[in-house]
């Protein structure tokens, strides 16, 4: 602390001047419009009866580990999040899954490979929008492939979340829930359309996989 | 004359306290006006309605509908309880927007399952939200040496608008709707110190409409 003793007292004067002017910087620190979120949250366990089929998904350490910034202001460490949703949703529509970090890890000689990717996220405030939302978007991108390594489909999976503003909430906060329903939607939409891709009908129907599973 | 002047002091004030209370008008449709049977093991789950661009029905609304029926004794499964319970089939994207999606939903045998696991009953669908109107006035606030005070005058007009449909889990129907439309001004009057006169137009709404929805049903 800087305390400049004088013999008229000044000193002690311009130390509480010091101290008044950090104050007013913590303060106004408090007010600046940049966040840095981190999404650490548990989902439920989805409500499905997975089908008769195997797949390997690939969880990169890009993915694994994906700090999105959507724009200068706004990081968001979706990583952990992401995997644990996907984790979940995967586990609802496979009857056997594995999960592995490279597909070098992969043992499974049959079934799907699936390696997920972000795409682009994009973040909308109440300052942006004019609307009291704030709004979320993370654009996936499923790569599919069979075990012998041939493309099936790149698949396009938008997600969307959004949450309203409520007076002194922080923007941080707003934008970690809206990022949270946002990835609850990407579950959603994994489980809702994945079996209704047509390269995945076709694949199946190649396999003789939905005659089985009736 | 010292009388006369708080009299009339005392007269305008109820009368600024008068131009502070909400108009609400409810309007309820049902098939039968009789009250809906609810076993003392069933449960009424209130959903709010997330899939509309520009606003969301508020959770905070939900809560409060949701305890003016608690205290009916009536049964309530907090919301996200069962939307967690469910998942993902009652997300924005996947929740049913009519009875045709829902008995739809209810052929799956494990979330058939899982509905009648929670012993719910009835689902109330809460959809709307609360808006500002008009603002008027201004205020301004100052902080000098000698103190400080704010002067001036403001008003805003709220207006909240809900819709509650009732669906029937087991015999997969629709057993009424009601709609609630609450109206009202703040003021905000600076005189030295703010004075906020505030209309608790929500407030209003949802004490309306959870007591409306309490006489949907006949708790045990």
């Amino acid at each position: 602390m800087l305390n400049i003793n004088r013999p008229d007292g000044s000193g002690q004067k311009t130390s509480i001047k010091v101290l008044l002017g950090l104050g007013l910087l913590l303060l106004l620190s408090g007010c600046s419009s940049s966040s840095s979120v981190t999404v650490d949250q548990e989902f439920p366990t989805v409500l499905a009866v997975p089908k008769p089929v195997s797949a390997s998904i690939v969880f990169d350490e890009s993915f694994s580990t994906y700090l999105a910034q959507p724009n200068e202001k706004t990081q968001i460490a979706l990583g952990t999040a992401q995997v644990k949703l996907l984790r979940n949703a995967f586990t609802g529509l496979f009857e056997e899954v594995e999960f592995v970090s490279s597909k070098e890890q992969i043992t499974s000689t049959n079934g799907l490979v699936i390696i997920p990717s972000v795409r682009e996220v994009q973040v909308s405030t109440p300052s942006d929008n004019y609307l009291n939302v704030f709004e979320v978007w993370i654009k996936y991108n499923l790569d599919i492939e069979t075990a012998d390594g041939e493309t099936i489909d790149s698949w396009f999976m938008p997600a969307y979340g959004k949450t309203p503003d409520a007076f002194m909430a922080s923007k941080s906060s707003a934008i970690e829930d809206a990022a949270v329903i946002a990835l609850r939607d990407a579950g959603a939409k994994l489980m809702l359309d994945f079996y209704r891709i047509p390269a995945i009908y076709g694949w199946m129907m190649e396999q003789q996989i939905l005659e089985d599973s009736k | 004359m010292n009388t006369l002047t708080k009299f009339t002091g005392i007269g305008l004030f109820l009368i600024v306290l008068s131009g502070c209370t909400a108009t609400t008008t409810i309007d309820e449709y049902r098939p039968s006006t009789e009250a809906i049977d609810l076993n003392s093991d069933e449960k009424v789950v209130i959903l709010g309605r997330r899939d509309a661009g520009h606003y969301e029905t508020d959770r905070e609304f939900i809560q409060c509908v949701a305890g003016k029926m608690k205290g009916a004794d009536i049964s309530v499964l907090p919301e996200q309880t069962f939307i967690d319970s469910i998942y993902p089939w009652f997300e924005p994207r996947t929740a049913p927007k009519g009875l045709p999606r829902l008995k739809r939903l209810m052929q799956d045998p494990s979330v058939k399952a899982q509905v009648d696991r929670q012993s719910v009953r009835y689902l109330v669908w809460l959809d709307g939200s609360t808006e500002t109107l008009d603002q008027g006035g201004s205020i301004s606030c100052a902080v000098g040496p000698g103190g400080g005070g704010c002067f001036g005058f403001a008003q805003w007009d709220k207006l909240s608008v809900y819709e509650a449909i009732v669906w029937d889990m087991t015999n997969l129907q629709e057993m009424g709707r009601l709609r609630v439309d609450s109206e009202g001004t703040s003021y905000l009057i600076g005189a030295v110190a703010p004075i906020p006169l505030l209309t608790p137009v929500k407030s209003d709404a949802c004490s309306s409409l959870g007591n409306q929805l309490k006489s949907f049903f006949s708790a045990p």
